[in-house]
Order: C-alpha cells, then sequence, then structure tokens
C-alpha cells in the first residue's frame, strides 16, 4: 500500500486514526507492516503490500 | 439454487476459493456504472478519490481510474483482492486495495467523493448489516459526494417471487463443485426502505436488467 493511503484509513471499529509502523517496503509500495489503532490499540497487518482491515472477528474465518 | 435456510458457505471463504474461475467472468463494467461514470464527469467535471466498494476483480475500479478517478477498492475477499491487483497490473491502471467488511467500513468520514458499491450489498447476512453498510457509505462520501448502489431484486426473470428472501446461488467451479453465496434478493420496496431507514439521502431509485439501483448523496446534503 502507499502511504498516502493513510489520509484515508481508520480503525473500522471505532473509527480513530491508525499509526504505521513499516517492516518492508519497495520503492513507494509498503509490503509488510501493522497498523495500530490510536483509540482501542487494535493492531492490523500490511500482508503483501494490502492492508487487512477487516474487524477481528473476520479476520481468521479465511483461513480454513 | 436451492431455497429456504442457506447452507451458504462463508462470504470470505466462498469467494478466496472462486476467486480466480469468477475474475474470468467478470470481464466488462457494468452499463449502469458506466452511466453512474459519465453523469458523475457531467456533474463534477472531474473525479477525485472513488472508492469501489466490493470490488472484486476490480472492473468497475478499473472504469474509475481510466475516468481520472484515485480509486480504493475494497473486498472481504483475499482471493478477489489478488485478482484485482494482477488485472490492474496487466492493464496498467492504479487502485489502492484494501481488505476490509462493507458494514465496517474502515475509512474517516467523506473520505469519498464517489462510491460504486454493485453487487455486493445483497451478499450482507443480516438486515442490520445491510442497513449499516449502506450508512457507512453514507458516513465516508464527501458532502457533495454521490454513490450507485445495487442488489439483485425479485423483478429478475430468474426469480417468481414478490417479496424479499434470503437463499443460496451456487456457483459451479470448472470441475463441476459447486459453491454457495449467501444472496438476499430484494424487493424494491424493501431496497428503498432499507435506504431510508439508513443514514443516506437517496437522489434516484429504480430498478434495471433484474436489479434494483440507486444514486445516493450523503444525509442532509443539500444542493
Amino acid at each position: 500500500m502507499k502511504e498516502s493511503l493513510m489520509e484515508i484509513l481508520c480503525c473500522p471499529i471505532d473509527k480513530h486514526d491508525l499509526e504505521l509502523d513499516v517492516e518492508t517496503r519497495d520503492d513507494e509500495e509498503i509490503l509488510e507492516g501493522t497498523l495500530t489503532c490510536t483509540e482501542c490499540g487494535e493492531s492490523y497487518p500490511i500482508e503483501d503490500g494490502i492492508p487487512n482491515l477487516l474487524p477481528p472477528d473476520m479476520r481468521d474465518e479465511a483461513a480454513a | 439454487m436451492t431455497t429456504g435456510e442457506p447452507p451458504a458457505e462463508d462470504l470470505q471463504g466462498v469467494y478466496d476459493r472462486i476467486a480466480d474461475h469468477f475474475a474470468k467472468t467478470r470481464e466488462y463494467a457494468w452499463p449502469e456504472v458506466e452511466s453512474f461514470i459519465s453523469d458523475e464527469l457531467d456533474r463534477c467535471d472531474s473525479l477525485e478519490r472513488a472508492l469501489d466498494l466490493g470490488c472484486g476483480n476490480g472492473r468497475h475500479a478499473q472504469a474509475l481510474a481510466e475516468a481520472g478517478a484515485d480509486v480504493v477498492g475494497l473486498d472481504v475477499s483475499r482471493g478477489l483482492l489478488t485478482e484485482a491487483r494482477e488485472r490492474a497490473t496487466e492493464r496498467g491502471f492504479v487502485v489502492d486495495l484494501v481488505h476490509g467488511d462493507a458494514s465496517r467500513l474502515p475509512f474517516l468520514n467523506d473520505a469519498f467523493s464517489q462510491i460504486v458499491y454493485v453487487a455486493t450489498l445483497h451478499h450482507l447476512r443480516t438486515r442490520e448489516a445491510r442497513r449499516q453498510s449502506l450508512s457507512a457509505v453514507g458516513r465516508v462520501l464527501a458532502p457533495g459526494g454521490r454513490g450507485l448502489v445495487s442488489a439483485w431484486s425479485t423483478a429478475h426473470d430468474r426469480f417468481d417471487a414478490e417479496e424479499g428472501f434470503d437463499t443460496t446461488v451456487d456457483w459451479t467451479l470448472p470441475g463441476g463443485e459447486q459453491v454457495g453465496r449467501y444472496y438476499h434478493i430484494y424487493d424494491p420496496e424493501e431496497f428503498r426502505a432499507d435506504l431510508e431507514a439508513a443514514a443516506v439521502e437517496v437522489i434516484d431509485c429504480r430498478v434495471s436488467s433484474g436489479n434494483c439501483y440507486a444514486v445516493v448523496a450523503p444525509p442532509d446534503d443539500v444542493l
């Protein structure tokens, strides 16, 4: 994901801002990292360049 | 197709399983979406930041991007997001992809000038989730923005029903395996009622090609 996306992303639960923590970057693209809600502290992974902002109760459903 | 208690699988799991085959059968943008985009270009001169909500393989994200929008595509299926990314690379358009849920959108208020939300609302399993999702559309639309919402309707030839109902529609994979997808088939009056119950302003509501369509604006949008 591009860092500019941070302008519009928020926590899906309480709609507060997210804090970006980058682990791997390829030019403009953030490939791996974490988004953490500044209010509730829930963290959301950035996986292979796509932020996973599913609410936590839906996050594991697709793993089956 | 079977009616009654839907034995449909979980939506994410279903679309992850069928993503590759599904994407191959979703080549072209719907004419109703093309005309929404062209109406928006007439109304606004240029498109700003747009959301393809339930973007699937990204065919409508592509149409929005080619009309000049800065496009974000959201889908519940990681498999479909991968298909959308491949399509964007192959066709040379830009889309920012987000994995998320249509009734709990991870976007700030007023984030988008246009939203295309087609053939997705009917997959949400409860009326409450569908209304919550329509309100979320109203919340993330910027003042003066417009959204196009569609859902499958009892007006479609394949259904013989007057009232909305829940059902499972099978997707047949190339090997013959069938995968059930949950749908709520809307009757047009119920579609309008859900829009009116949600925090959105309805600009236009109609039936076309067996689908209910609405053009919506943010609540209390005075234009």
